[in-house]
This record gives structure tokens, C-alpha cells and sequence, in this order.
């Protein structure tokens, strides 16, 4: 319910934009055309009763449209889910497009031209003939249908995460919720096309520009977070802050799972919770509901120098504290991993050199084993969004 | 018939082209339009015993787009 609200809110706020900015003007001037009475005179005029039936019914046709979109999606997600690395790659793509999209609307260089996806003539003239009927409703249902033909950025991000929601009926439901949100700026459009004509629709995609440029940024931003990338922003300021963890508790070593100091009862359950590591030797113990409570650090404690070092990273909803934690080098570290009623996309954790990626319980506590580092390494972890991000500086 | 190329500078999405190639379903005279906004420019293939070169371009103007010849 919380992923559908979400994908509701995306669609509300930026998803519409984003479409807007890729097919929005090519479907929605097709839509308004059908409305006008004469391309030609294009009179701005007030917005008559009879708009609105049309521009529900092709609302209505996206919405089925992406809706069995989504559904196929998470049906062949069900077989194939792609990974944080492949997510990210997919993020940086999307991202570069929304930049270009947004550099192109600015009109900044005529190169940038290439970014917008220009249909055959052979279909926009379709289309154009289509939309020309004047009283056949089924013309507004044929081309929201289209729509779903020409995602743009947001919604191939929406259709990637209904690939990995798991379920045929997950994927349609993240979907519908996400193109729900997205048809107010669609009906905006329509109503710009019709009621203030091509000069002012200039103006708001201006604006609609600077916004598809910010957020190509964030996604640019987001996908070298996920990839663990020492070049995004998160990682060039996080560098700039103090380092606030260090080793809580030594351990004798080897030993290959750490008990934290705040453990449940012998009864809890423990069980592996590692999805991938297959290049590191990474090994994890997950302690369900009821487990930990976010408890305040111990002072660092020296320890022998083969010993294993604990660290404690909360899992917040707003992100993880400390962003930056301080280890030994040379010396196999054992992150424990605390949420408490965290339920934002932090529980999504990665640490994208270990290959690592685990979805955390919403209360408890999972340990990551970390092989030794070298000094000076600089190990990133990250949100499966990339939104959330942190660093462990490993020194001697 | 004539063909012509015209260099449209101020189209700012695809939509624009598909506007402009829609003139051909409004005037007779006109056998095509096709319009490109990443080349920003159009060809229009007209008959000019039907239509002349300045209605067209004044019927492109009132879309509000300039077209010149390219």
C-alpha cells in the first residue's frame, strides 16, 4: 500500500511532467486538435462542457493501457528481477535522457534535438487522422491507448520498478497508481492546448524544462549512488563531513557472525539474509521483529588487532546515522544493520562493492560481515533508490 | 507541382511538426508536408495553381511558426 502511494505521489508530481516533456505535447495536441473546431484559426476560446468527456475517456484508455502494462511487467518481473547494479545503469540512462529532454525544451543546442523521440511519419499522420474525427469517442480511447507506445523517463522508471514488484497483480497496481497520479498535469495539458494555444504552452514547457532538467539530475544523481560511484554528489559532500562512528565492540576473531550487544532472547530466529554476495565473503545474521531498539554508541574500544570491529548503522526512515562511520583497515568488520519501524526505501540497503543487497525486516537488526579492507578505503552504501547514502572509511 | 524546403526555427517539440503537416489535410493545393523538428525545417510538396507559396507560409505563421526558405 505504502509502494502505491508512492507511485501515486511520483506520478502526481513528476511523473506527469516527465511525460509531458516526451509525448505529452505530440498526444495531447493530437487530443486537443480533436476538440478545436478549426486547427487553422486556433482561437483561444474558454474551455467548453464538452472537453471533459473526451479527455476522460483517453485518461481512462492510458490508465487501462499502462495498467495491463504493469501487469505483463510484473508477470515477467515474477521470472526476471534485475538487480541494484542493473537498476542503476537503467537510472543513469533515463536520467541522461531527462537531461537532454530538459536541455532540448530550453532550446540550449539544436544536438540536443536527438533526445526527443520523433514517431514515423506514417504514424503521426495516423494519429493526426484519427484525432480529426469530431464526434467519435472512440478516437481519445485509441490514442491514450498509444500513450503506453512512448514512455517517458519517469515511467520507464515506474514500469522498471513493476518489473521487480514481484506479482502480475503488483505490477499493475504500482501502474494504475502511478499513471492515476499523473493524469491532473495530462488534463493541464489538454486544457493549455485548447484554452491558451501554442504561445503560452512555450512558456509552461519552459518551466515543465527546468523541472524534467532537476529531476533528470536527481536520477543521474540516484543511479551513481546505487553503483557506489566516488563522482556523485552524495559522495563528494560526504567526504566533507566528520566521521561519527567508530568500532563499538571487539570481538575475538574468526568468528563469523557478530551477536550484537542489544540481541533478542535465544528464541528470536536468526537466519541468513544475505540475497547476493557472490564476489565477497560477505555473510549476514537477521534478527526479525522485536529485535533491537536503535541504542546510543558505545566509546570506541581498542581491541586486539585480529579481532573483528562492530559497527551500528540506524536505518532511519529519513536515512541512515551515521552517514559516515570510521573502521580499522585490515581487520573483518561487522556492520549491524538497525531499523525500528523504518519503512522508507532505506530499508532497501546496498553496499554496491560487496555486491550486497538486502531488504531489511521494518523492526530489527541484520549483521553484514565485511571482509578486511585496505587503509584508505572508502566503502559506499546506499538505498536501492540511491536517495539515501552513507560511507565506512576503513584507516589503519 | 512544385517542392519546397523551408527551415522552421521555431518549433520546440515533435508536436510542432505533426501541427504543421496537419496543413495538408486542411488545403487542397497541398500533395504533403513533412515536417522534422530535429532538422527544423519542413518540405512541402504543393500544386501552384491551387496554392501559393505565401498562403502557405502565412498559414504556417498563424500556427506561429516562421518558416523561411532553407
Amino acid at each position: 500500500m505504502e509502494q502505491l502511494i508512492l507511485a501515486f505521489i511520483t506520478g502526481l508530481t513528476t511523473g506527469g511532467l516527465s511525460c509531458l516533456a516526451v509525448q505529452g505535447g505530440l498526444l495531447a495536441g493530437s487530443l486537443a486538435r480533436q476538440i478545436e473546431q478549426d486547427l487553422l484559426v486556433a482561437r483561444a476560446g474558454p474551455l467548453r462542457p464538452n472537453i471533459a468527456l473526451p479527455i476522460a475517456l483517453f485518461l481512462a484508455a492510458k490508465l487501462a493501457a499502462y495498467t495491463l502494462l504493469g501487469a505483463l511487467l510484473g508477470l515477467v518481473g515474477a521470472f526476471l528481477t534485475p538487480d541494484p547494479i542493473t537498476r542503476a545503469g537503467l537510472m543513469i540512462f533515463i536520467g541522461v535522457v531527462m537531461v537532454g529532454n530538459g536541455l532540448r525544451m530550453l532550446n540550449v543546442h539544436p544536438i540536443f534535438r536527438y533526445f526527443v523521440i520523433e514517431p514515423p511519419r506514417f504514424i503521426t499522420r495516423a494519429i493526426r487522422r484519427t484525432a480529426r474525427g469530431k464526434t467519435d469517442f472512440s478516437t481519445p480511447l485509441f490514442l491514450g491507448a498509444l500513450t503506453v507506445l512512448i514512455p517517458c523517463g519517469v515511467t520507464q522508471a515506474m514500469m522498471a520498478a513493476a518489473l521487480g514488484a514481484g506479482s502480475a497483480v503488483a505490477g499493475a497496481a504500482l501502474m494504475a497508481a502511478f499513471t492515476l497520479g499523473a493524469s491532473p498535469v495530462f488534463f493541464l495539458v489538454a486544457y493549455l492546448a485548447t484554452e491558451l494555444g501554442a504561445r503560452l504552452e512555450k512558456y509552461f514547457l519552459r518551466f515543465v524544462a527546468v523541472v524534467v532538467l532537476i529531476l533528470g539530475l536527481v536520477t543521474i544523481e540516484s543511479g551513481l549512488n546505487v553503483l557506489g560511484s566516488p563522482l556523485s554528489f552524495a559522495s563528494l559532500t560526504a567526504n566533507l563531513q566528520p566521521a561519527t562512528e567508530t568500532p563499538e565492540t571487539p570481538t575475538p576473531a574468526p568468528v563469523p557472525t557478530a551477536v550484537p550487544p542489544t540481541a533478542p532472547p535465544p528464541t528470536a530466529a536468526v537466519a541468513t539474509g544475505a540475497q547476493k554476495a557472490p564476489s565477497a565473503p560477505v555473510a549476514a545474521t537477521a534478527t526479525q521483529k522485536g529485535a533491537a531498539t536503535p541504542a546510543p554508541i558505545a566509546p570506541a574500544v581498542a581491541g586486539p588487532d585480529n579481532a573483528v570491529a562492530v559497527l551500528q548503522l540506524n536505518v532511519l526512515n529519513n536515512g541512515y546515522v551515521p552517514r559516515v562511520l570510521r573502521a580499522p583497515a585490515n581487520r573483518p568488520v561487522s556492520l549491524a544493520l538497525v531499523t525500528n519501524k523504518t519503512y522508507s526505501c532505506a530499508r532497501d540497503f546496498v553496499i554496491p562493492a560487496l555486491k550486497y543487497y538486502q531488504l531489511l525486516p521494518e523492526t530489527g537488526r541484520i549483521t553484514v560481515e565485511i571482509p578486511p579492507q585496505k587503509p584508505g578505503t572508502v566503502m559506499r552504501f546506499t538505498c536501492s533508490m540511491g536517495m539515501y547514502t552513507g560511507q565506512i572509511l576503513f584507516d589503519g | 507541382m512544385i517542392k519546397k524546403t523551408y527551415r522552421v526555427s521555431d518549433m520546440y517539440c515533435a508536436n510542432c511538426a505533426m501541427r504543421i503537416e496537419g496543413l495538408e489535410d486542411h488545403w487542397p493545393g497541398i500533395v504533403s508536408i513533412e515536417a522534422s523538428y530535429r532538422k527544423g525545417q519542413m518540405t512541402v510538396a504543393f500544386d501552384e495553381k491551387r496554392v501559393t507559396e505565401a498562403q502557405i507560409l502565412a498559414a504556417v505563421a498563424r500556427l506561429g511558426y516562421t518558416a523561411q526558405p532553407g
